[in-house]
C-alpha cells in the first residue's frame, strides 16, 4: 500500500462519516494485478476496498450520471482527466457542481501511451487534494495526427478502412465517453436509411465519423474511447485531428477546463475563420 | 494415430481442395478464425480474441433480397460451402454445442444456421497452455478434450495424436493417409489457472435470486457496451433489419446484445429492463441459470474472453464466487 492510497481511504472514511457525500466513486482491485474496477463506496467499513495505483485507469465521472437527479452529494476521485470529464458534464448541463464532491488525485504513474500526451496531470477542479501536485509536462498532443496527415489521401482511406473493418460496433467508445452524453444516441434509432445496424466496413465507418463529429469540439482528450475499444482501433486520433484543426483555425483550444469557454462549434463570432467554407 | 507437427501443413493441403479451411490467425492486431492462405501455421494462439461463432452465425447475414416492380420478387440467400474449422479450442467447441441447441432443437430448425452447420467440420485442439482468464474446468469442461469435435488433436512437443471422433472425422483422417503413423501421445493433465466456485446447484440457487440485493452492486461499473456479448462464443441474440434502396433491398440479421438499452425497448417507449442492473442480471442469469433450465447446461463455457475484454473489468468468475457465498 502506498501513502496516497492510505490517505485516500482515510479521506473517504471521513467524508462518509460526516455525511459530506452519500457515496464515493473510486477504483478497487480485481483478481488481476493489472486490472482495477470502478468501485462505489457508501459504507465507511468498505473504504479499504479502494486502491490507488498505476492501473487505476477507468474514467469515473460519467458514472455520476447514473444518479443524475438524486439528492445529496456524490464523491468522485478525480485525476486530471476525470476532473475535465466533470467539467465537460457540468458544461453540458448533465451534472451540477454543488452535487459533487471532488477528491483530487495528481496522477503521474500510468503506463498507457495515451497518458504520454496528457497536459493536465493535476485535477483542474477539486474540493480537496490527496497528495502533492505533480509537475505538468510539455507534450505534443498532435504528434500522431501529424503522422496521419503525412499520409496520402489513399493511404489515409485504407488506414481507416482497415481499422473500421475490425469494429464490432460494441459502442464501448461511445458509452465510456464523457462528451457522449445525449439521452438518446442517433445510433440507437431503429430507422431504415439512418445508421444501419449491419456490421460492415461502410456502416462502421459512418458510425466512426459521426461519433467523431458529434464530440470533436468537446473532446477532453482522456483517451478512454481508445482504451476501451476491444478491437484496438485508434479512435481518439479522429477527435484529435478535429481538435488540431480547431486549434489552427480558432486559436489555442482545450476542452474540459473551467475557463467557461463554449465549445467552438456551438458558438459564433463575426471574427470566426470561414475560409474553409 | 500420430501426425508429426512438421507434416501439418502438408496434411492441411491434402484436404484444402475439397474444403475451405478456417484457422486461427491475426489480422490488423485482432486474432480470429480466417481463411487459410496456405502459409505458415501458428498454433500459439490461446483463445482468439473474436470467437469462432461467426462461422456459423455471422455478424451480419443476408436473409433474402427483394425487388418490387409490378410483381414482388424475393430471393432467398442460400450458401453451403464445405468448410473445416481447424484448431478450435474445447471451450469454443462446447459453445458450438450450445448454439446447436438453440438453433436446431426444441422443434424449430433455423435454416440459415443449419445449412452452414451441416457443411462444417471441426478439428479441435486440446489445450496445453490455458490463458490466465481461462476457467473452463470450473464449468465442467476438460481443457484437453472436445467431445463434439469431428477430430481431436492432442498436442505434444513434436506431434499430434489424431483422434477421429465421428464418421466424418474418420473420413478426413483417412485423407491424411501416409502422413499418419501409429502411436499415441502422452500428455499430463491440464488445469486452468482461474478457479471459480461453480457447482451443480448454483443454477437453481440463482433462479431464486431474481430479487436479491446482490444485483444492486454487481453491475454498477458496467458501461452497457456489447463487448462481453460480442466476444462471447455462446451469445446468440440477433436483430432483423432492412437495407432499402428504392424499390429493392435486402433483409439481413445481425448480432444484437442484451447489454444495449434498446434491446428491450418496446413500441411506445416502455423498457422492461430500464437500467444496467436489469441488463447485467439478465446476462448472468442467462449464462448461469436460464439456459440450464431450458437445455440442461450452462451457457458460459469458461473461455474468459469477457473477463479479459470488459472495459470496466466486470468478472463473471467473481460473480459466481459471490453467489456461492450467499446464504438464502
Ligand atoms: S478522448 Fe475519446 S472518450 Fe475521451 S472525451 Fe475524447 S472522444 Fe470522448
Ligand atoms: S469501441 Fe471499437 S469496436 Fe466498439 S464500436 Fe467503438 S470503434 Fe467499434
Ligand atoms: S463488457 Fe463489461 S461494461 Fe461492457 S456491457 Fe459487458 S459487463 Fe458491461
Ligand atoms: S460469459 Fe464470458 S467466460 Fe463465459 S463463455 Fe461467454 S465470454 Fe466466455
Amino acid at each position: 500500500m502506498n501513502d496516497i492510497e492510505t490517505k485516500l481511504r482515510e479521506t473517504v472514511k471521513r467524508l462518509l462519516a460526516d455525511h459530506t457525500v452519500r457515496y464515493v466513486i473510486g477504483w478497487e482491485a480485481t483478481r488481476f494485478e493489472d486490472k482495477t474496477r470502478p468501485a462505489f463506496i457508501s459504507d465507511s467499513a468498505d473504504t479499504d476496498r479502494l486502491v490507488w495505483n498505476k492501473y487505476c485507469v477507468s474514467s469515473l465521472a460519467k458514472y455520476a450520471l447514473d444518479e443524475q437527479h438524486s439528492e445529496g452529494k456524490i464523491g468522485i476521485c478525480v485525476r486530471g482527466c476525470d476532473s475535465r470529464a466533470v467539467c465537460r458534464l457540468i458544461e453540458d448541463k448533465q451534472l451540477l457542481r454543488e452535487n459533487l464532491y471532488l477528491i483530487g488525485l495528481p496522477c503521474d504513474d500510468k503506463e498507457m501511451n495515451i497518458c504520454d500526451t496528457c497536459t493536465h496531470r493535476n485535477p483542474v477542479i477539486y474540493d480537496e487534494l490527496v497528495g502533492e501536485p505533480v509537475l505538468e509536462r510539455q507534450a505534443d498532443r498532435f504528434a500522431m495526427v501529424g503522422l496521419m496527415e503525412a499520409m496520402s489521401a489513399d493511404e489515409r482511406y485504407s488506414f481507416w478502412e482497415s481499422n473500421y473493418s475490425k469494429c464490432i460496433r460494441c459502442y464501448a467508445c461511445r458509452n465510456i465517453c464523457p462528451a457522449c452524453n445525449c439521452r438518446a444516441c442517433y445510433a440507437d434509432q431503429e430507422r431504415v436509411g439512418w445508421q444501419g445496424k449491419q456490421m460492415n466496413t461502410a456502416q462502421n465507418q459512418i458510425y466512426g465519423l459521426t461519433r467523431t463529429y458529434h464530440v470533436g469540439d468537446r473532446c477532453i482528450e482522456c483517451g478512454e474511447c481508445e482504451r476501451v475499444c476491444p478491437m484496438m482501433i485508434p479512435v481518439m486520433l479522429q477527435t484529435r485531428k478535429m481538435l488540431k484543426d480547431i486549434n489552427e483555425m480558432f486559436g489555442d483550444y482545450e476542452c474540459g477546463l473551467p475557463d467557461g469557454r463554449a465549445p467552438v462549434l456551438g458558438e459564433y463570432t463575426l471574427g470566426d475563420a470561414d475560409d474553409f467554407m | 494415430m500420430k501426425l508429426l507437427k512438421k507434416d501439418l501443413k502438408e496434411a492441411l493441403r491434402l484436404i484444402s481442395d475439397d474444403f475451405e479451411l478456417l484457422l486461427p490467425g491475426e489480422g490488423s492486431g485482432v486474432s480470429r478464425f480466417a481463411l487459410w492462405d496456405g502459409g505458415d501455421i501458428d498454433l500459439s494462439y490461446g483463445n482468439t480474441q473474436l470467437p469462432p461463432k461467426d462461422i456459423l452465425f455471422p455478424h451480419t447475414e443476408k436473409m433474402y433480397s427483394f425487388k418490387c416492380a409490378t410483381d414482388v420478387e424475393v430471393t432467398e440467400e442460400a450458401e453451403a460451402k464445405s468448410r473445416i474449422v481447424f484448431g478450435i479450442r474445447p471451450c469454443d467447441m462446447r459453445a458450438i454445442e450450445c448454439m446447436d441447441k438453440v438453433f436446431l432443437e426444441k422443434g424449430f430448425t433455423d435454416s440459415f444456421y443449419s445449412r452452414k452447420r451441416e457443411h462444417t467440420l471441426f478439428i479441435a485442439m486440446g489445450c496445453t497452455n490455458p490463458c490466465r482468464t481461462c476457467f473452463c474446468d470450473s464449468m465442467g469442461l476438460t481443457p484437453g478434450d472436445a467431445p463434439a469435435a469431428d477430430i481431436l488433436l492432442v498436442e505434444s512437443d513434436d506431434s499430434f495424436e489424431v483422434k477421429a471422433q465421428t464418421q466424418r472425422g474418420k473420413e478426413i483422417a483417412e485423407c491424411f493417409g501416409r502422413l499418419l503413423t501409429d502411436g499415441k501421445v502422452q500428455v499430463s493433465k491440464v488445469s486452468c489457472a482461474l478457479k471459480t466456485k461453480m457447482s451443480d446447484d448454483l443454477p437453481e440457487k440463482l433462479s431464486g435470486m431474481f430479487e436479491h440485493p446482490i444485483w444492486d452492486e454487481v453491475g454498477r461499473a458496467c458501461i452497457g457496451c456489447a463487448t462481453c456479448t460480442y466476444v462471447c462464443p455462446t451469445c446468440y441474440c440477433f436483430d432483423i433489419s432492412l437495407d432499402n434502396h428504392g424499390s429493392e433491398g435486402v433483409s439481413f440479421r445481425c448480432w444484437d446484445s442484451c447489454m444495449f438499452s434498446d434491446y428491450t425497448r418496446m413500441a411506445g417507449g416502455h423498457n422492461p429492463r430500464p437500467t444496467k442492473k436489469e441488463r447485467v442480471r439478465n446476462r448472468y442469469m442467462h449464462k448461469l441459470s436460464y439456459f440450464n433450465e431450458r437445455y440442461g447446461s450452462a451457457l458460459c463455457v469458461g473461455c474468459g474472453r469477457c473477463v479479459e475484454k470488459c472495459p470496466a473489468n466486470l468478472d463473471i468468475t467473481e460473480f459466481i464466487d459471490k453467489v456461492a457465498e450467499v446464504r438464502l
